[in-house]
């Protein structure tokens, strides 16, 4: 396609990497076998809250293939506890891998035990006798913010976080307001993900030069890596961590670097050999990490008499679980959508965040912005109802127009680029709206209840992590940044790396587009490394997947570091072809992909200049020593450290939004809701790859269907997890899939180089759509939606009037 | 997690199986499609000492049709039933088959391994008990041919012996005019229903000349609803005598509270999936080809 003008990004290639995963070739953690190594089996906590009296291992390390045991009391002599990001009262808290003194969920790591086999770790497990004394458990966020029973001694409170999120004049748009609305409580739910391959670590100490080298999938090793250094005391660079293909983790996996710390250490006591812990699936359910639950209290809504909402205050309590791990970040995250797609500029949310006796939460899809998210979708739809306002109509009203991006919030973020209105206007077409409404108000003569839900939701992509120091002003960090590597191998392959973790986002592909634009050439002749290697050198401190940032961070890595050879190309190639720079041009000809001179028709292949830079250089002149064809990139974000004192800055770099509408039907006899109709509309700016988006786009749907009706971590009063297996837990399988609509708009974004925005998690806009439309089937029989999880026996029980009532939940004070 | 050590034996005949269980002892236990017992031994719930694997014997899974009943081999898989042109002439056991749990469980699974188990949420037991079932049953003293009726006696609990093994399922054929329905509200493929209604009517015109109605997962054992069944029995199908029929089964469920639902949702689920059993099971007794699939939401 040499001098064609048509460019790689914006088609739908399929996926490099698909051959290799749909032929059962991909490469996992688990598919590496190592001389000499031995299994890792945890021994759990069957108690949430309980001291521990005693721990006997004896009859464990007596079995013959039982190598040894380790228990927290020796991994706190030592290391040091976790770096907790909280600063005081949550950063007193002592975090160790095992439990040292008392456990603080059902499920917590007590003891692990090492054998030649999985299954003799499994018997070594079983005859570990562990005496506890059970201590009163808090499963509730709100009842562990009273201290009557306190997880963390050394902190004093259950209160990891608080702090108070006030923009604007609140009193003032109150006393003006022509209606007020209250809302008692609403509450979203805990639950998880649920990656088809679990956590895998394999470990190991190697006493010989004293370096610690992991292979495993956690999705944000960057991020690990600092963790371990400091936890274990080594020097960072003495550990090596690679990923390899990993079978999703939605975040979760972000959080496995306790499970990778006792793998080490065990590997350590184990005299050197490789440790492999492959967590099973109940042992995922319950100790992993769960996604963020959130109660809101008290919230008030001022709203003038157009319906515009003028006004939010409301207090959010977050449940991080037994331990903060990642948290309290989820405390400032939420407030990169601090007004969601809504134009109020006054509001103030009180936020507090408390430690409970369940498993730690993780940054799971949708992290902390989608609580928030579907909070304000709620409050929109019952202002509107109540106000008598069609909620389509209520979201134009209320909407960010068009004409106002780059927008600023009232919290110094800078929304990009976006279209509500339109992508309403798009769905609404696609789903047929107004048939809907007739058919719906049939329906409703014949007692038939069907919904009609619109949930809006935005994406934030490339985090300013200076808003850690929102949480801790003490915080190290600030900005964003990812690395790339490009380079003309010896033969002339052009090979990139990227300090990402890819789990099914296809930056293999995406990757080697961008490239293919930047060198004129097919990308089936890139070769793409993803998976993480420290020692492959591209990382920063960023480095990872998470967050819905590749295609801003990643990509503009990888565009830098390829217009950085092509710079060095360009020089060499002037050189080699004796003609001026601008002369030259690259495509490919009959010798592969090359550079030519349109001045004098000459031309050198890739291998050509690949030689004379690694293995010929006798004949280059000394002011080309510096050109090495092998270029690392790091991107960094333009970001400010934002104003920790006012809570004022720019948190994240684009804003992608998704516009789904869903049309439920409840079962009058059965209460089982089913899904008529859906439509999914997205908003990822320029599109680098439509396929990979749509993907990523009914992925995301049916997770948040899943989360919406299926998937929900429960507690008894206790703190026994009542959902470990898949019997109780639902994942969303394709038989509770309806089919899905898809539309599309593109607005560019001016903040990254190519207008894509990141998209990856979707911002959960299922869950506000599921919400809304079984709220819209239920408002008038004054059943009042205050879950994010709504399941047929949920159903069952508020349309016989024993919860969710509006009469108790919802005020209205009218006073224009 | 994995099992505890086991011996794995492999028997080459039905006979030889049971021998071989009686010489193993207490501590042995037959081996079918393995979708009960394996992930009960990785849970390490149940440690046997020994396994014997039927899966081998050769001639033990078949169906056919001999005279006026269906005979099946009880290492039938739950996929074969699912598939078979002989097992589609009573579509009642195409609902149940078909609707197992997922792909892989189905061709694994057997009918005679799921009966033995008797898991108050299997659902063979359920549909098997509104129809003339029988069950030939070989043990250490020889062959018996015992009921279905009466065979589970509580949860996981059946009549056999530890050595005793089913060797083959008999369904007897319904008479012409009659029509059977399963239905089962599961919230995913891979989970066991929240509740199920199986239901044999047997119509002379518009009239209900004999039912059969089973509720299943709303008790220990598979529920018989002797109150729907009279609510029907004699009459005239309509309105009314569903409604009494639903209203039998409410009370004839004894559900437990768990994560698929509440008690009184059980209840509640259990009778509106009799009206629906009904309805098909009334189509098909006049002769309808009527498919159905089981609820997931
Ligand atoms: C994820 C999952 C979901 C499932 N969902 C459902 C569902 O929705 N509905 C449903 O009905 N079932 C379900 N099952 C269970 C499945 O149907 C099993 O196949 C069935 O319960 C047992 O049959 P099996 O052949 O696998 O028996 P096995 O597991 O091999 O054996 C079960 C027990 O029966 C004994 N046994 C086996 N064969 C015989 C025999 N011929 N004579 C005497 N004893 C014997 C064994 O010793 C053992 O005690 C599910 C299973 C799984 C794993």
């Amino acid at each position: 396609m040499s001098g064609s003008d048509k460019t790689w990004v914006g088609q739908s290639l399929s996926r490099k990497e698909e051959d290799r995963l749909l032929r059962g070739r991909g490469k996992f953690v688990d598919d590496i076998k190592l001389r000499e190594m031995l299994y890792l089996r945890f021994v759990r906590s069957p108690y949430a809250h309980a001291k521990i009296v005693s721990i006997d291992t004896s009859a464990a390390e007596k079995i013959p293939g039982v190598i040894c045991t380790l228990r927290g009391s020796e991994i706190a002599s030592q290391t040091q506890p976790f770096i907790e990001i909280a600063p005081d009262p949550g950063g007193r808290i002592r975090d160790y891998p095992l439990a040292v003194s008392k456990v603080r969920y059902q499920g917590e790591p007590v003891v692990a035990v090492v054998a030649e086999s999985p299954a003799i770790a499994d018997d070594g497990a079983e005859a570990v006798l562990i005496e506890y004394e059970a201590l009163d458990p808090v499963v509730d966020a709100e009842q562990a913010l009273t201290d009557a029973s306190i997880l963390h001694e050394e902190a004093g409170t259950n209160k990891v976080w608080n702090g108070v999120f006030e923009y604007g004049d609140v009193e003032q748009a109150f006393r003006d307001a022509a209606s007020i609305v209250e809302i008692d409580r609403m509450h979203f739910h805990r639950f998880s993900s649920t990656p088809l391959e679990n956590n895998v670590v394999i470990g190991q100490w190697d006493p010989k030069d004293d370096h610690i080298h992991y292979w495993c999938n956690n999705s944000f090793p960057s991020f690990a890596i600092q963790f371990l250094a400091a936890h274990l005391q080594v020097h960072i660079d003495r550990i090596r961590v690679q990923t390899f293909d990993i079978g999703g983790s939605f975040g979760i996996k972000i959080t496995s670097y306790p499970q990778m710390a006792v793998c080490a250490l065990a590997s350590k006591k184990a005299g050197g050999r490789p440790i492999k812990w492959v967590e099973t699936r109940s042992e995922h359910m319950i100790s992993s990490a769960h996604g963020n639950e959130r109660t809101f209290r008290d919230t008030r809504v001022a709203l003038d008499n157009q319906g515009v909402i003028t006004a939010i205050t409301s207090r959010h309590i977050d449940d991080c679980g037994a331990y903060p791990r990642y948290e309290p970040l989820g405390c400032v995250i939420w407030s990169q959508v601090f007004p969601g797609v809504y134009r109020f500029k006054n509001a103030r949310i009180d936020f507090t965040q408390a430690v409970t006796n369940k498993c730690p939460v993780g940054p799971n899809r949708g992290y902390s912005r989608m609580q928030h998210l579907w909070f304000l979708e709620r409050v929109v739809d019952i202002c509107a109802h109540e106000l008598g306002i069609p909620a389509d109509e209520m979201r134009l009203r209320n909407y960010i127009r068009p004409e106002e991006f780059p927008y600023t919030t009232p919290n110094g973020c800078i929304y990009d680029s976006g279209n509500y209105p339109k992508m309403l206007e798009m769905a609404k077409q696609l789903i047929d709206w107004d048939g809907w409404k007739k058919k719906q108000a049939d329906a409703r003569k014949r007692g038939r209840m069907i919904g009609i839900g619109i949930g809006t939701t935005l994406d934030s992509g490339t985090n300013n992590f200076g808003q850690s120091q929102i949480v801790n002003p003490g915080a190290p960090f600030s900005g964003n940044s990812q690395g790339a590597n490009c380079k003309l191998d010896i033969y002339g392959e052009v090979v990139v790396a990227v300090g990402s973790c890819p789990q099914g986002q296809g930056h293999e592909t995406t990757a080697a587009q961008v490239v293919a634009d930047v060198l004129n050439i097919n990308p089936d002749l890139i070769t793409v490394r993803t998976g993480f290697d420290t020692e492959r050198n591209v990382h920063t401190g960023f480095s990872g997947t998470y967050a819905s940032q590749f295609a801003v961070s990643g990509l503009s890595a990888v565009h830098g570091a390829a217009q950085k050879l092509k710079a060095e190309m360009k020089r060499l190639a002037a050189f080699v072809l004796a003609c001026k720079e601008e002369d030259l041009e690259f495509g490919s000809g009959a010798q592969g992909p090359e550079v030519r001179s349109k001045s004098n028709g000459r031309s050198i292949n890739y291998w050509g200049l690949a030689n004379i830079v690694n293995v010929n250089s006798a004949v280059l002149s000394p002011e080309l020593h510096d050109v090495t064809l092998n270029c690392r990139y790091v991107w960094r974000a333009p970001f400010k450290v934002p104003d920790t004192k006012k809570k004022y800055g720019n948190l994240t770099m684009t804003y992608a939004s998704q516009l789904h509408i869903a049309v439920v039907e409840i079962d009058g006899e059965t209460c089982i809701p089913k899904i008529l109709d859906y439509v999914a509309v997205d908003d990822c700016g320029t599109v680098i790859n439509p396929r990979i988006v749509e993907g990523q786009v009914y992925g995301a749907t049916a997770h948040g269907i899943g989360a919406a009706l299926l998937e929900n971590c429960v507690y008894d009063e206790v703190g026994n997890m009542l959902t470990s297996t898949f019997s109780d837990y639902l994942p969303i399988t394709p038989v509770n899939m309806p089919s899905v609509k898809y539309g599309h708009i593109a607005t560019p974004s001016p903040h990254s180089y190519s207008g894509a925005k990141g998209m990856g998690e979707g911002g959960a806009a299922p869950i506000h759509t599921i919400s809304a439309a079984l709220q819209d089937a239920l408002f008038d029989k004054r059943i009042f939606i205050q879950d994010s999880f709504n399941n047929p026996d949920s159903l069952f029980r508020a349309l016989r009037g024993e919860t969710c009532r509006a009469k108790d939940l919802v005020k209205v004070e009218r006073r224009a | 997690m994995y099992p505890r050590p086991f011996h794995y034996h492999r028997a080459s005949s039905l006979r030889e199986a049971v021998t071989m269980l009686s010489q193993l002892g207490e501590d042995a236990r037959f081996l079918a499609g393995g979708q009960s017992l394996i992930p009960l031994m990785k849970l390490r719930f149940s440690n046997p000492s020994h396994l014997v694997d039927l899966s081998f014997v050769p001639g033990a899974a078949y169906i056919k049709q001999e005279r006026s009943a269906l005979h099946f081999g009880a290492l039938t898989r739950h996929s074969e039933i699912e598939n078979s042109a002989t097992a589609a002439m009573l579509p009642v056991l195409h609902d149940c088959a078909a609707g197992i749990a997922d792909v892989q469980v189905r061709n694994r699974g057997t009918i005679g391994g799921s009966l033995a188990e008797a898991d108050p949420s299997g659902d063979w037991a359920t549909v098997l008990l509104t129809q003339e079932t029988e069950l030939r049953c070989l043990g250490p003293s020889g062959e018996r041919t015992v009921p279905l009726r009466g065979f589970i006696t509580d949860a996981y609990t059946t009549v056999l012996g530890h050595d005793e093994l089913i060797q083959e399922v008999i369904v007897r054929i319904p008479p012409p005019g009659s029509g059977g329905a399963y239905l089962a509200f599961k919230r995913s493929a891979p989970v066991y229903p929240t509740a199920s209604v199986a239901v044999q009517l047997t119509m002379d015109g518009g009239v209900c000349k004999d039912a059969v109605i089973t509720l299943g997962c709303v008790g220990l054992t598979v529920v018989r609803s002797e109150g729907s069944e009279a609510a029907l029995r004699g009459h005239e199908i309509d309105d009314k005598a569903i409604a009494a029929a639903m209203e039998a089964a409410r009370a004839a469920a004894d559900p437990q509270a768990d994560m698929r639902g509440s008690v009184e949702y059980k209840r509640v689920l259990v009778a509106a999936l009799l009206k629906r059993a009904i309805e098909i099971a009334m189509r098909r007794a006049r002769g309808e080809q009527v498919e159905v699939s089981h609820i997931y939401a």
